[in-house]
């Protein structure tokens, strides 16, 4: 028994099986392991999506699930899928989900624009892989103020925003960018920017 | 060797990054904030332990030629363990971190260690070296992320320490900061271990 052993891990298909085996050991406990957190990770990032549309518009997100139902609603029509905030049946305003590709990866945010599309309510950033400390600061509550409120139209003509350095006072329609990262800046401007043409031409507004 | 001297010789004496310059890739990529150095630190020592115990324990049966793969197999299974478990249980580190949790399965301590040390000696020795490397390593990355982030941010851990008239040096945020800093300890270790003989 111990002669066959040997000789068996001398044989060239030694090598094969023992990866396969381990192979099979190692993946199988990652896939349970996985299985096993998905459910939580998919209830977190869920929760998460629906109290950042929440805080779009300014909405308590004290109990998300609630608040979620009572005030929100998601629209799906052909290519377009939106949400529409209502409070006290009054229309707040549309919130797109929208993505642009960032400096490393595709940056996914939240743009809430008033139901005229003149406005933008409010940004959140969902996802984001930009450099931590430089182009991570597009998740700063001082980078995404500037957007709040912010016009977007001009003449019946959606405006592209122009970059001024980070410190500048800015006016019109001029955002401040982020010092070492004008790439993941341009990216949110390009995106929003991108996004409200699309979408303002897809659901026909007046501007 | 003592469970002590394996230790103290992998985490200063011998150390990952100013000894044997390796995994630099990640001391320059996360040292611009102290936060993120602790956790690539403690990720890095999780896989480096457990790793190492678990590739000292199948040492006599992996073939030879194929170690590194096999090795690569199981550092990347420790690694996936601690991203799932980060986005489990702590998703808002998880969302800080971002990709480089990932990045530790490239991490060259870990696969250094497994080859230099785990395949050779039995599996508590190896989970010490491992702890020992990867806290070696915690160190300088919390060592120059300690200066990048003072310079850079005027915070340590996010918290403010210079207040407003300090002007931040956006270059200890970039990449560049990194390499001075890194060059910097490796020449004062280096200067002071030659002077001790």
């Amino acid at each position: 028994m111990v002669n066959k052993k040997t000789i068996f891990r001398e044989t060239r298909a030694y090598p094969v099986v023992f990866m396969l085996l381990i192979t099979i050991v190692f993946v199988g406990i990652l896939a349970v392991l996985y299985q096993l957190t998905l459910h939580r990770v998919q209830t977190y990032r869920e929760t998460q999506l629906k109290s950042m549309v929440l805080r779009t518009f300014d909405l308590p997100e004290n109990d998300v699930e609630a608040n979620f139902t009572k005030f929100i609603s998601l629209r799906e029509e052909a290519d377009l899928t939106y949400y529409e905030a209502t409070k006290d049946s009054v229309l707040l305003g549309f919130c797109f989900p929208i993505s642009g590709s960032g400096l490393w990866s595709t940056i996914q945010a939240l743009l809430a624009v008033t139901p005229d599309f003149k406005n933008i309510i409010d940004i959140e950033i969902v996802s984001q892989n930009e450099t931590p400390g430089l182009g991570g600061r597009i998740t700063e509550s001082w980078f995404k103020a500037q957007f709040k409120g912010k016009l977007l139209v001009e003449n019946h003509l959606i405006q592209q925003f122009t970059l001024i350095p980070e410190n500048d006072q800015i006016k019109g329609f001029e955002i401040n960018q982020i010092t070492g990262a004008t790439a993941s800046s341009k990216a949110v401007v390009d995106m929003i920017y991108k996004n409200v043409l699309k979408y303002s031409k897809e659901m026909r507004a007046e501007l | 060797m003592t469970k002590k001297q394996i230790f103290m010789t992998s985490a200063f004496t011998e150390n990952s990054i100013w000894r044997q310059i390796l995994g630099i890739c990640s001391a320059l990529a996360v040292t611009n904030l102290m936060l993120n150095s602790l956790v690539m630190g403690l990720g890095v020592i999780f896989t480096l332990a457990l790793a190492g115990f678990t590739i000292s324990l199948l040492r006599n049966y992996i073939p030879k030629r194929i170690r590194m793969m096999v090795q690569t197999l199981i550092i990347a299974s420790y690694v996936i363990i601690v991203d799932l478990v980060l986005k489990a249980y702590f998703p808002q580190i998880s969302t800080a971190l971002g990709p480089y949790v990932g990045l530790i399965i490239t991490n060259c301590i870990i696969m250094g260690r497994a080859e230099a040390f785990a395949g050779k000696n039995p599996p508590l020795a190896a989970m010490i070296d491992g702890i020992g490397a990867g806290v070696g390593y915690t160190f300088v990355l919390l060592v120059i992320s300690f200066v990048r982030e003072l310079f850079g941010f005027g915070t340590l851990f996010g918290i403010p320490i210079l207040g407003d008239w300090w002007t931040k040096w956006s270059i200890m945020v970039m990449a560049p900061s990194a390499f001075f800093m890194l060059a910097m300890l490796i020449w004062i270790v280096n200067t002071k271990s030659a002077k001790r003989g």
